[in-house]
């Protein structure tokens, strides 16, 4: 490391610490900070209550399984299903745009007011959007849907476009030397060309929305995050805890489902393909119990 | 008598300063000509701004081909969409036959798909063309870079090295195919290469780059 990086490094942090002593203030009234969270964890956090994955007691439970009538089943579902609809619409809106948006596809003049509109949609976090959609739609899962869309829509089409503007120039170029149109060159070209990239994106997005779905719920736009308000404020901290588990279970194994399909879409993919058994270790151990590796064609057939 | 493709009056080509200045030549149909010259001279300029990709620092490019589909392009890098098949990067050659107004996300007709399979069969890549292109090798990925040339059935060709990595063999399969498209079709071939003794083969004009101009040689 040079030593104007270091010294770089050194004034920020002492910078950021000197900010740091000035917000705080009086170090003293945090004396008694870790006491306090032991005894609320051991009071009022565990452990969790796991009566949210038993049936409610009302309305009455028609599946033959209790646990699809609990809570939890039912709260999740309806994050999952809220985070889904708005990935799927939120993808569908931003694709176009991201194409307007990228310069290396578009003039100026449309890229310009395409970035525009995307800056915009996700200039505002979903819980404010959620709170302007909830005075147009009430309390419920339509507002929660509409704010995750739009938030989806920017946040989606700004990670697309630059995906886009970082292509590789050779097919860009031998498809406009060829007088494609820009709407053949953008379907033809540049999204086959980033599909791996998009795809990871919209897991990414899908994730990001089942746990913004949790907080957004916090505003009563519906999901899991409605339940856990309710119990937020009836003070019911261990139902809270077991609820959280609950996301965490699911957002671990939707990142784990986001690895194995982008792996059919990566290049790595072609050689190297994570297997559920062996998703838990680390990639130098784990590559070596892959499932056979596609063969390369190799460079001898011909040449 | 074959019809003049494209002129180029008084050309300068160049980045900030000319690499090859006051080009004056004109390319007819049938012509195969072989642009020759160490690295870093100007071949590559000179075909990206026949192509319209750069515009000339002076002078004119004057073009008498189509300007959807009339040009087709085999940069250095092949310019292949490595995830779509073999087939599917064939196909745009043929899709800029169809009129600018054919919408995108259509199938092309059914014509256009025999052709493109009579492309990839001349190549012998026929049995790869369900394979996406990221996973084939060098001289397959060029092969499939001029069939997509083959399907486009362009006026003019400018093909960056198109031979490179290929053996004799494979050669000879892809300029008798190349050569076959440009009887069929009447047209004309720019290639830049840095074999003299294949570009002597295979070209029956020679431009030579040298000190900043671009001077015709007479092939024997």
């Amino acid at each position: 490391m040079s030593r104007k990086l270091i010294g770089v490094v050194t004034v920020t942090s002492l910078l950021a610490l000197f900010i740091f002593n000035d917000m705080v203030g009086d170090w003293g009234r945090l004396s008694g900070g870790w006491d306090n969270l032991v005894i609320f964890f051991n009071e009022s956090l565990w452990p969790p209550d796991w009566s949210v994955l038993e049936a409610q007691s009302y309305p009455v439970c028609d599946q033959e399984v209790e646990f699809f009538c609990s809570v939890a089943w039912l709260g999740m579902v309806d994050t999952l299903k809220i985070a889904f609809v708005a990935t799927a619409l939120g993808f569908v809106f931003a694709l176009p745009l991201s194409v307007l948006a990228a310069n290396n596809l578009s003039p100026l003049w449309m890229a310009i007011p395409a970035r525009v509109v995307l800056a915009a949609m996700r200039s505002l976090p979903s819980i404010i959007w959620a709170v302007l959609f909830m005075i147009i739609f009430d309390v419920g899962t339509l507002a929660g849907i509409f704010a995750m869309t739009f938030y989806t829509v920017g946040y989606l089409g700004k990670l697309q476009f630059e995906s886009i503007e970082g292509l590789k120039n050779a097919p860009l170029e031998a498809a406009k030397a060829m007088g494609m149109t820009r709407a053949e060159t953008a379907w033809h070209v540049a999204l086959p060309e980033s599909a791996n990239h998009l795809l990871s994106h919209l897991m990414f997005m899908f994730e990001y929305n089942v746990r913004h779905g949790t907080v957004i719920g916090l505003v009563g736009a519906g999901g899991i995050g409605l339940y856990i308000n309710t119990y937020l404020k009836l003070t019911q901290y261990d139902k809270v805890v077991a609820l959280l588990i609950v996301i965490f279970i699911v957002v671990v194994l939707i990142d784990f489902l986001s690895m194995v399909i982008r792996s059919t879409v990566t290049e790595e993919g072609d050689v190297r393909r994570p297997s559920w058994s062996t998703i838990f270790l680390p990639a130098s151990i784990s590559s070596k119990y892959h499932t056979t590796p596609m063969k390369k064609h190799s460079s001898d057939e011909d040449e | 008598m074959n019809e003049v493709l494209a002129h180029l009056h008084d050309v300068s080509i160049g980045y900030d300063t000319p690499l090859i200045e006051n080009i004056n030549v004109e390319i007819s149909e049938g012509d195969v000509i072989a642009i020759l010259g160490p690295s870093g001279i100007g071949k590559t300029t000179l075909l990206r701004t026949i192509s319209g990709l750069i515009r000339p620092l002076s002078g004119e490019i004057e073009l008498a081909i189509p300007s959807r589909g009339g040009l087709g392009y085999i940069p250095q890098r092949l310019g292949l969409v490595g995830n779509l098949s073999v087939r599917a990067n064939v196909s745009m050659g043929a899709r800029v036959r169809t009129s600018r107004w054919w919408p995108a996300v259509f199938p092309l007709p059914k014509a256009f798909e025999e052709d493109i399979t009579k492309a990839m069969r001349h190549l012998g890549i026929e049995e790869l063309a369900d394979q996406p292109v990221r996973i084939l090798s060098g001289g397959q990925q060029r092969r499939v870079a001029t069939a997509r040339t083959v399907a486009q059935q362009p006026k003019l060709v400018l093909a960056d090295e198109f031979l490179g990595e290929l053996d004799d063999d494979n050669v000879e399969v892809v300029m008798n195919t190349v050569r076959a498209t440009i009887r069929a079709h009447n047209s004309a071939l720019i290639m830049v290469e840095h074999h003299e003794e294949l570009a002597r083969e295979v070209a029956n004009r020679i431009w030579r780059i040298k000190d900043g101009k671009l001077i015709e040689e007479v092939v024997d």
